[in-house]
């Protein structure tokens, strides 16, 4: 069992002066075993913040982002399942379903996990699943409109992920879960 | 070098209460003839009807451990006296092994004789315990029946509690040590049983369609990151830390000794049981849970339920050490539980009783300790108690101590107490000639003592609190 938190699009200082408060409270180190982060973050302290809670941090670049060294797309593997990483602003049309489909055969992985829309979408296709954790700290897209603060935590189990939808709605943080499973003899 | 101070009973200025080796031989010869006969006698009535059994043949029921006796007893020379202390040791093995023989075993007697001290050789010290500790029933032909359930009754803690891992080892890329992945197995387990319980699955295979995955609601809001007392989720991310916690307790447990530390598969599977131990403790005492100590409390209990001769008893050491375990620390939750710190069975209470007990016996003593020399006595006394004297002396001594403790039939404090008090009184000329660093010095890193005297001290205070 492990747990993958998927954050991303946090826009700091430009958009949004932090994370919200009562999602600060929840994300405490020692329980989350990976952070993977879309991207945008944009400053260095915001990775440090990451990094506290839980060393084991993979980011992928935003077009926002002020650290240029992070790559344009990463791909890992936890447990069974293979999880993708990319920023989304790369894939055009931004957040079309079929272009990202498109992507994760590249990358050939199960998972992939993509922002820059700022909104939260779990989305599965014959390739695979592509989940969108959203903006973790609620800040304006040029593409969305009332954006709702939202990250996503996975629980990652042999062949089965629980997927725990975090969303920050009128001050109150809602939590919903997706559940779904991969054949053993998966050849996508 | 005798003070005639008020208060000082005569029996303490007998040369026997020095502290220093060379006077220990003299001291040897006075202890079989007691100088006071007001003494309950009970020592030399003892020692006067077993000094019968080395003549009579032991019981025909028992031959082989008679030949152990008879090879060990020209071995066994701890003390300095040796001809006195093996001849007592083999009258006291003799009367022992002739009480557990009886079909319904008088615990009263056994008391009696363990308080004494029980032989090494025998091997018997392990069944001993367990009937002290009220473990096994004092009716012999009840002793299987028991014996089964108990056990049994362990495993079954074992498959609640421990949950087999099934995520193998590989598979799990997880950074947090391997203790963590068995029970985040378990805690997934746990999980899954609830949410399968609630709601039906809903998990498509992935191959199958496209659309939007549908979100579904939580039952009972249960999420990883929940921070409500009630979530199983919460109080898993606890459970963890305090199993860490006892998994390092463990490795650090004697490591001076084989049968606890080291590489070898024994010891790595004596700390496995250790932990396994203090593991299921904590989760089924969420009041007290896990305390930096009781791994120091369990070690000798193990060691000594391990190590007993019947093949049958030792492979199943860790299920009765269990129980043995809870029985040995429901007389002293209380020191561990941090809230009845101050109240009247909390261990700041434990510590003044051990004061005035010193103050009765000794009243210089005491006077020069905590007025003069302001040692508090929590500054030495409090791991005495909490851990009862495991750390102040070396494992042999410390298993004949808890011999005369679990004897004690009120409990062990009371003898524990008493013990402390003796430590005190028999280092007092030390004491009394030191100052605050000196002798907190001398009472946090005790002198290595004669365990067998320390005893009989202790015993003689006892009989002269009534005075």
């Amino acid at each position: 069992m492990v747990l993958v938190l998927a954050i991303g699009d946090l826009h700091v200082p430009h958009r949004a002066p932090d994370l919200p408060a009562k999602f600060k409270s929840m994300l405490v180190p020692g329980k989350i075993q990976h952070i993977i982060c879309t991207g945008n973050l944009c400053i260095k302290e915001v990775h440090d913040y990451l990094k506290s809670l839980c060393p084991s941090l993979h980011i992928t670049r935003g077009e926002y982002d002020e650290d240029s060294r992070y790559p344009e797309t990463k791909t890992l593997t936890i447990g069974q399942f293979k999880l993708g990483l990319c920023h989304g602003h790369q894939v055009v049309p931004w957040g079309d379903l079929d272009s990202l489909a498109m992507l994760q055969r590249q990358l050939d992985v199960d998972i992939l996990v993509s922002g820059h829309t700022h909104q939260f979408k779990a989305y599965k296709h014959e390739a695979g699943v592509v989940i969108n954790p959203g903006s973790a700290t609620g800040a304006y897209s040029s593409i969305t409109y009332d954006v709702n603060p939202s990250f996503v935590l996975m629980d990652i189990d042999g062949l089965r992920v629980v997927v725990y939808v975090y969303e920050l709605i009128d001050g109150e943080v809602k939590v919903d879960k997706i559940d779904f499973k991969k054949t053993s003899t998966a050849t996508m | 070098m005798v003070k005639k101070k008020r208060g000082v009973p005569d029996w303490l200025n007998s040369p026997i209460w020095s502290s220093s080796p060379p006077s220990k031989p003299k001291s040897q010869s006075p202890s079989p003839s007691p100088p006071s006969s007001s003494n309950g006698d009970r020592l030399s009535t003892s020692k006067s009807s077993s000094f019968n059994q080395p003549i009579l043949t032991p019981p025909s029921s028992i031959p082989t451990p008679k030949a152990e006796i008879r090879d060990s007893s020209s071995r066994s020379s701890t003390s300095d006296n040796d001809i006195t202390s093996s001849v007592d040791d083999f009258a006291r093995q003799a009367d022992l092994l002739q009480e557990l023989s009886r079909k319904i075993v008088n615990i009263g007697e056994l008391r009696r004789l363990a308080s004494l001290g029980i032989p090494d050789t025998a091997g018997i010290r392990s069944t001993v315990w367990k009937l002290l500790l009220a473990y096994l029933p004092s009716d012999k032909g009840l002793w299987s029946s028991e014996l089964a359930k108990k056990r049994s009754q362990y495993k079954h803690f074992k498959e609640d509690l421990l949950m087999n891992p099934y995520v193998s080892k590989a598979a799990c890329v997880c950074t947090n040590s391997w203790i963590l992945n068995v029970s985040v197995a378990s805690q997934s387990e746990i999980t899954r049983k609830l949410e399968d319980s609630t709601y039906p699955k809903n998990g498509d295979q992935m191959s199958e369609g496209k659309g939007l995955l549908a979100r579904s609601k939580l039952p009972h809001g249960e999420h990883p990151l929940s921070l409500g007392k009630t979530s199983i989720w919460n109080r898993f991310f606890q459970d963890t830390e305090i199993i860490e916690q006892i998994d390092r307790d463990v490795k650090r447990t004697h490591p001076d000794m084989h049968f606890f530390s080291g590489n070898s598969a024994f010891a790595k599977a004596n700390q496995e049981s250790l932990k396994n131990i203090l593991i299921i403790y904590a989760k089924l005492n969420p009041g007290v849970r896990y305390v930096q100590g009781m791994n120091e409390i369990l070690a000798p209990l193990f060691y000594v339920l391990k190590n007993d001769p019947n093949e049958d008893y030792a492979v199943n050491a860790e299920a009765d050490t269990f129980f043995c375990f809870v029985e040995l620390l429901s007389g002293f939750q209380d020191n561990f539980c941090q809230q009845l710190d101050n109240s009247i069975v909390g261990i700041r209470s434990t510590i003044s009783k051990l004061s005035q007990l010193l103050r009765k016996h000794d009243e210089e003593l005491w006077r020069h300790l905590e007025v003069t020399t302001k040692v508090n006595p929590q500054f030495y006394a409090f791991r005495w108690i909490t851990l009862l004297l495991t750390q102040e002396f070396n494992f042999a001594d410390s298993l004949h101590i808890w011999d005369a403790l679990l004897s004690d039939p009120e409990g062990p404090q009371g003898t524990l107490l008493r013990v402390c008090c003796a430590m005190l009184i028999l280092v007092r000329r030390r004491l009394l000639a030191g100052d605050f660093t000196a002798n907190l010095k001398l009472l946090q890193s005790y002198p290595s003592t004669n365990v067998s005297h320390l005893l009989y001290v202790a015993n003689r205070l006892s009989s002269h609190s009534t005075q």
